[in-house]
């Protein structure tokens, strides 16, 4: 008994019943058939900006920790600076104050917000005066501004993408897939809760996807500009976006046109991007060695990366001089990202596209130089993608990676929003491990063991006065090692993808 | 294309203990609406959660009878003792988690181990409620209705709002409300008697529906064939006395005492934000008045304390006659007269709901310093009628719309207000859509549920009022400035809708 689905175009010509995805697949398929289809989106919308607004109601970094603050000041001062000040200041005012340390879109997008900011309270973007000012109505702004920008980027980017991936038709996986992506709890927490705007980039980087697999080339050169100048983290998905063009280049036909095509393009976006800024080489150039600071060392913090993990046996940075690290380092970045890009370039279907964005971003955050903890966001937003595709692994790459951010997110006191996350979304991608064949449920649950040792000792036991650092660097050991894991499966399975699987490129949507 | 793998294994009924239900169709239900609950443990909390930290407090450390008299912090103990008794159950687990919550004079603390069992005994007392609610619908035959029903119960945005972030113990004294609506619906009186005894040993202002059980029970229980049953007084008085008793009765020395406690009557007519009743309208008539006087010259000879001004004192109006208790008392029997004199003549289970809900609700209108939590006491028993008729789904509907809304003052941070509208939104929307279902004709498009076009206009109405009160006013004129009047346009407006309410709920109670 299925009913048309009122305003959504549905086709439905299913002859076998749909795949049981738990209790959204419920939900879903109870609008479908009381006549309430169109409503499914909506519902969608009003949960998921509903559990982003409770966990924007914790802490967020910093929170009155003078005389730094964290990144919450970092973002609101460069509102302020923005606002105030003249161009060519913007990445050379006191730098040792939060100096704005990305690309140029992230300063636009603050200088737009610090206007609306002016206009509403002057004194949250007051000139020095501002800094570390902190009251609820500038939470609420800030907060506010995280949601608006994640509603009109990222989110219209992954509704298209889960259309075009899964099908216009397969009206209940569609919106599971759509819910389940926009309830990621690594991208919430920080995001909403730790305070970033990471959702731009991230949904920059679905538009070229998207663009990408509807053969939209030069269109999607743009958004990856975009993406690039937003944030330099996304140089992770460089390689496989540019493989991926390359090989389009070799099998469209006037491919060697295409290529210069699309070189003038991305030449043309960067040119339009800093002309705005400046057209003096001096500013140029400062914005690039602000956005790149070799200086800083080999990782920040203690990251899940593999440089932080083997530091523990091996003292690198004691051993080689900086500079060697940093050879090594992008050695080693290249040779693990490779094999996929090759791969990618001989055969650039859609879906290995996907596959080499999350093996290149992975393989940058575990072998590159200077990486964040929050930058295995990069890797998670094509696994993330690939949830119906990958459902086990997806979900067990999302929940290590929260896992390794714990140590940040506990310092930002968002253990509560932390744990009910990861409850609200392993159970609503409870389908995963379900369906998994018994060997793999094994597998996953010893893995969760180590970590929720951790978690318990961590709770328990204070760590040992010689070994502060004990429960941060058993995470960093647990979540490297699974990561590693995670790189060479998801290879695996880039390699032995069919080249039958869809979507393909103009295959023209069944909508017309 | 993607590999999953379509389980064909439909859930099998196991082990359910509400006939013909199974956990997994109810189950998901209540956890849902629980980890949305546990996502607003850091929202916004009222000064009620105090209260109840110092109940903990007093309860624990103090011997039952001087728990009434303690005062070192200026919320005292003012509920009946089932609800002292309560408290001093919760002050065990609650030395788990903070053992300093539990000092009388450890003023406003709240700890994060304070928060979580506090927000966390509310979560779990709500069971009974849900409990409740499982016990209301069990006899809906049809599965997906049965649930669509629960969920209309269940997840009651009013809950939402005054129990899991204002913060109080409402949802278990409903639950344990929905058990004796339960048992007189099943023809169990004594049991219903008694559970609704229980529960206005716990919170008083379930006085409001005394009423309708007084005379349901006197009518449809004490008078057999239209001749006075003896025995059955007598049982029906021995259990609701029993009650009492154990109720009060280790506090028998110190009743004056807790009279006072409960009722004071030094209060004013209407509270700071008034509830939307048919004094808000009063109030509202004499400032019109006022100031129509001053314009064309009259002199008011009145320039009172105002009762916008947040001074929850004696109420003095300019120009229409002063209100005192024993008035609001007089309209308040008033408006219960008609639906009690018809439940009277027709003592069956439907009218006594009826009846119920129309006591509770003049009471709403009428009665003396009337919070806007309240407008509970007529939504939640209105909700178990909404498969009854279009009609009632309807006016249910409206009500509770308005209703909800009318609450949102007490949730007034800023970083509130994305939470409550996303939930009105959601009710409004998916209500509607669910309310329409339920009343869907085989084979016909269109359901019989069908709200009316002003009363459509009407909500809608709501939406420029929120832009107003809730975005414009406090952006552009500051929080401070001008505070009375989004409150006073909140709760005029809401009261015209409110009292539509009644008056076409009346029409349909009585018929």
């Amino acid at each position: 008994m299925i009913s048309s689905p009122g305003k959504s175009p549905s086709k439905s010509t299913r002859s076998s019943p749909p795949p049981d995805l738990g209790i959204t697949s419920h939900w879903y398929t109870l609008l479908l058939e009381s006549k309430g289809g169109h409503l499914a989106l909506f519902s969608t919308y009003l949960f998921t900006i509903f559990i982003k607004w409770c966990v924007s109601l914790n802490g967020y970094s910093g929170q009155g920790v003078p005389p730094l603050y964290g990144d919450f000041e970092a973002q609101r001062h460069w509102l302020e600076l923005t606002v105030i000040l003249p161009r060519e200041k913007w990445y050379r005012y006191d730098l040792q104050y939060w100096g704005l340390d990305y690309p140029l879109i992230t300063a636009y997008h603050s200088w737009v917000m610090g206007i609306i900011a002016r206009c509403i309270n002057p004194e949250w973007v007051a000139l020095d005066t501002s800094r570390g000012y902190e009251s609820d109505g500038l939470t609420v702004f800030m907060r506010a501004t995280a949601l608006v920008t994640e509603y009109a980027l990222y989110v219209p980017a992954v509704v298209f993408f889960a259309n075009r991936w899964i099908g216009y038709a397969e009206f209940v996986p569609k919106n599971v897939l759509i819910l389940l992506i926009l309830l990621q709890p690594a991208l919430i927490i920080i995001d909403h809760g730790h305070f970033q705007y990471n959702s731009a980039m991230l949904g920059f980087t679905v538009w070229t996807i998207m663009c990408l697999i509807r053969g939209k080339y030069l269109l999607g050169s743009i958004m990856f500009c975009l993406a690039l100048n937003y944030k330099q983290m996304a140089l992770f998905y460089a390689l496989p976006v540019f493989w991926f063009l390359l090989g389009r280049c070799f099998i469209e036909k006037g491919g060697f046109r295409l290529l210069i095509k699309i070189a003038c393009t991305v030449v043309a976006t960067f040119a339009i991007i800093f002309a705005l800024y400046s057209t003096s080489l001096p500013d140029v150039l400062q914005v690039f060695k602000r956005v790149f600071p070799v200086e800083r060392g080999l990782y920040e913090d203690k990251v899940a990366n593999v440089w932080c993990a083997i530091s523990v046996v091996i003292k690198l940075r004691q051993m080689f001089d900086l500079q060697t690290l940093v050879y090594v380092s992008i050695l080693a970045t290249l040779l693990s990202v490779l094999p996929s890009g090759i791969n990618l370039f001989l055969s650039p279907t859609p879906k290995r596209l996907v596959y080499a964005l999350l093996n290149s971003s992975l393989g940058f955050f575990l072998f590159a130089f200077q990486v964040h903890e929050k930058s295995i966001l990069l890797p998670l937003l094509p696994a993330t993608l690939l949830l119906l595709d990958e459902p086990l692994w997806s979900v067990w790459f999302n929940n290590v990676a929260m896992f390794s951010m714990f140590p940040l997110l506990k310092r930002d006191q968002l253990v509560l929003p932390y744990v009910l996350l990861l409850l609200l979304w392993n159970w609503f991608a409870s389908f995963s491990i379900r369906q998994a064949s018994k060997n793999a449920k094994i597998v996953v649950l010893l893995s969760y063991m180590p970590i929720l040792l951790v978690h318990t000792l961590e709770a328990t036991v204070p760590p040992p006065a010689k070994f502060p650092d004990i429960y941060t660097m058993a995470s960093v050991g647990i979540s490297t090692g699974l990561f590693l894991v995670f790189l060479v499966y998801f290879n695996y399975r880039q390699f032995t993808l069919s080249d039958s699987s869809i979507p393909s490129i103009n295959n023209k949507l069944k909508r017309t | 294309m993607h590999q999953l793998k379509a389980s064909g294994k439909s859930p099998s009924p196991t082990g359910s203990f509400i006939a013909g239900m199974s956990w997994r169709d109810y189950a998901p239900l209540f956890l849902f609406a629980f980890l949305v609950k546990l996502f607003l443990i850091p929202s916004y909390r009222s000064t009620d959660f105090e209260v109840h930290r110092n109940w903990l407090a007093i309860t624990h450390n103090l011997p039952s009878a001087k728990w009434y008299y303690e005062n070192t912090s200026e919320w005292t103990l003012d509920y009946p003792p089932f609800f002292a008794w309560f408290e001093w159950i919760l002050s065990h687990p609650a030395q788990l988690f903070d053992a300093k919550m539990l000092e009388i004079d450890n003023l406003q603390y709240a700890s994060s181990g304070t928060v979580l069992f506090q927000r966390l005994s509310v979560m779990a007392s709500e069971m009974v409620f849900f409990a409740g609610a499982l016990r209301i619908v069990q006899h809906v035959r049809d599965r997906r209705h049965r649930l669509i029903f629960l969920g209309i119960i269940f997840w009651s945005p009013g809950l939402l709002f005054v129990d899991h972030i204002h913060f109080q113990y409402n949802g278990f004294l409903y639950g344990i409300q929905l058990f004796s609506i339960s048992a007189m619906l099943q023809n169990q009186p004594i049991i219903g008697a008694i559970l609704f005894a229980t529960i206005l040993n716990f919170k008083h202002i379930y006085l409001y529906q005394a009423p309708a059980y007084f005379i349901y029970l006197l009518r449809s229980y004490c008078f057999r064939a239209d001749r006075f049953s003896f025995p059955n007084f007598l049982l029906l008085g021995a259990a609701t006395i029993g009650v009492f008793t154990a109720s009060f009765g280790p506090f028998i020395a110190h009743i004056p005492q807790i009279i006072a406690r409960l009722f004071p009557f030094k209060r004013g007519l209407c509270h700071a934000y008034w509830a939307p009743n048919f004094w808000a309208l009063y109030a509202f008539g004499d400032r019109v008045l006022i100031h129509v006087a001053r314009i064309i010259g009259l002199s008011a000879g009145v320039e009172t304390a105002s009762l916008t001004r947040g001074l929850v004192g004696d109420t003095v109006f300019g120009f229409l006659p002063d209100i005192k208790p024993v008035h609001t008392l007089l309209l308040t029997v008033l408006s219960q007269v008609p639906t009690l004199w018809k439940l009277w003549s027709d003592p069956t289970p439907a009218r006594f709901i009826d009846s119920l809900i129309l006591c509770g609700f003049g009471s709403f209108l009428f009665g003396w310093h009337v919070h806007e939590k309240a407008i509970l006491l007529v939504l939640i028993p209105l909700s178990l009628l909404v498969r009854k008729s279009p009609e009632y789904a309807r006016i249910f509907y409206v009500l509770a719309c308005t209703g909800y809304y009318s609450l949102f003052p007490l949730l007034f941070r800023p970083a509130e207000t994305v939470i409550k509208t996303i939930t009105l939104v959601a009710f409004a929307l998916f209500g509607h859509h669910f309310l329409a279902m339920l009343h869907s004709v085989h084979g016909k498009s269109s359901s019989d549920f069908q709200v009316l076009p002003w009363e459509r206009n009407y909500l809608q109405g709501l939406i420029p009022l929120f832009l107003y009160t809730e975005l414009i006013h406090p952006v552009f004129l500051g929080p401070d400035k001008f505070q009375f009047l989004p409150l006073m346009l909140t709760s005029i407006y809401c009261s015209v809708g409110i009292l539509y309410g009644w008056v076409i709920l009346y029409q349909l109670g009585i018929s």
